[in-house]
């Protein structure tokens, strides 16, 4: 073996010693400041995805129109891709004033952020939003859209944070069900036999007569979420052998959500 | 050195491109995985140092990114991708005496072997760490997806990365020549 070779694996033992000593707060810190590092990177390929996309909805309708007539094409071509263009801020528009429209009827103080990247981790659900420490964001912040829990923040950093989704096994919030004294755990599955993530409310009693439809709402126990968020609806229930478990199908689309937002406190 | 700092910004720049790719909904929700397979090529093109340092700057940077903090404490210690990387990358380096002679095709399908075993690892610590080892059809999808996907992407990688190191010179082979 070279010496060069002995003097980096002593190196490199060294390191990777420090960095697995490192306890529970200090591992945070390092992560919050990896976060900021990371975050310009982010954000630039965020607005980069953005323009990609757009650009590419209006490459079809190009497409389109060369097929419906092929006498106009050029000024067609102009108009469909202006047309594209207009409804795109449209429904960027309408999309945005519901969101407005949900901050000011809020009970909570909330405060809005946009999803700038998803976890590429095979086991874990989160996504990364542009609000940071500097907009007052916090650890442990719930985090919801107008249709329901979405989940609640973890790593903070200076203008990025990482959002733990509902359907992430670890991410743990106390539910009732309407219409009954039932009250349970949700939780993210680990394997989801869709593409679509699945969440269950556990820890129910073995006669809960829960019927498909019946809907599911964080109960604020625990002190993290804030009670009658929307969380979920019943698909099925199973009996186990201690509890009985319920599948739900979550209020809110985790895997097209854009705009999101951060309870910060009470109005 | 120009090439090691070209490998370390090709490390980075993975790590940001596949958080923005979505994972594949036909293979059960495998995710895009282009850092493991730049680290195994760093693994072969580089000496033994080049290997630990690539392993290393990987590993933390995926834990620092992926590791998750639970109330007081975190799931999985933030350093033991560090550990996995290098194990695998050590293993790819043996494979060195048949890359310097310009063959790579298998190369790339271990690339695509060793990403499996990186998500079967992570898999493993978290069942651990979580309880119930469950193992059912979809989580064997997701695990060899991952390493199909890598395998794929494999060639065009290092085809990319080998252009690269003729490009600014570098030279596969440094029991002769060293690092640039």
């Amino acid at each position: 073996m070279r010496r060069t070779n002995i003097v980096a694996l002593v190196v490199f033992l060294i390191a990777v010693g420090i960095i697995l000593a490192l306890n529970p707060r200090n591992t945070i810190k390092v992560q919050s400041a990896f976060l900021g590092m990371i975050s310009p990177f982010f954000r630039t390929g965020s607005s980069l995805q953005v323009r990609i996309s757009t650009y590419r909805t209006a490459l079809k309708s190009l497409g389109q129109l060369e097929q419906d007539n092929k006498i106009l094409v050029t000024q067609n071509r102009e108009l469909k891709t202006i047309n594209q263009t207009l409804r795109d801020l449209e429904q960027e528009n309408n999309r945005l004033r519901r969101a407005i429209g949900y901050e000011e009827r809020s009970v909570f103080q909330l405060i809005p952020a946009r999803i700038i990247a998803r976890d590429s981790g095979s086991w874990w659900n989160t996504v990364k939003i542009d609000r940071g420490f500097d907009d007052g964001i916090d650890p442990d912040m719930p985090v919801l859209t107008e249709d329901g829990l979405v989940g609640k923040t973890t790593t903070v950093s200076k203008n990025v944070s990482t959002v733990l989704l509902i359907a992430d096994e670890n991410c743990k919030v106390a539910a009732s069900v309407e219409g009954t004294r039932e009250q349970g755990i949700v939780r993210g599955e680990r394997t989801s036999t869709t593409s679509m993530p699945e969440i269950s409310l556990n820890f129910l009693s073995k006669t809960a007569d829960l019927k498909a439809g019946q809907k599911v709402y964080t109960s604020g126990v625990g002190g993290v979420y804030p009670s009658g968020v929307a969380i979920g609806v019943v698909k099925d229930f199973k009996v186990r052998e201690l509890d009985g478990k319920a599948t739900l199908i979550p209020s809110v689309d985790l895997t097209t959500l854009q705009d999101v937002f951060i309870v910060v406190g009470k109005k | 050195m120009i090439f090691f700092a070209i490998l370390v910004a090709g490390l980075f720049s993975s790590l940001v491109v596949q958080e923005f790719i979505p994972p594949l909904a036909w293979l059960f929700g495998a995710r895009v995985l282009i850092m493991p397979v730049i680290m195994f090529y760093g693994a072969l093109a580089l000496p033994s140092w080049g290997m630990l340092a690539t392993a290393f700057i990987s590993g933390f940077m995926w834990d620092a990114l992926t590791v998750q903090p639970l109330e007081s404490s975190v799931e999985i210690s933030l350093g033991w991708s560090i550990l996995l990387y290098a194990a695998l990358g050590a293993i790819m380096s043996g494979f060195r005496p048949l890359f310097q002679r310009g063959r790579w095709e298998i190369h790339c399908l271990f690339s695509g072997l060793f990403t499996s075993v990186i998500v079967l690892a992570e898999y493993l610590m978290i069942t651990i760490r979580r309880g119930g080892l469950i193992f059912p059809n979809e989580i064997w999808w997701k695990i060899g997806g991952a390493g199909i996907v890598a395998a794929l992407l494999a060639p065009i990688f290092y085809f990319s990365l080998n252009w690269i190191a003729s490009l600014v010179g570098y030279e596969i082979n440094p029991e002769e020549k060293g690092i640039n």
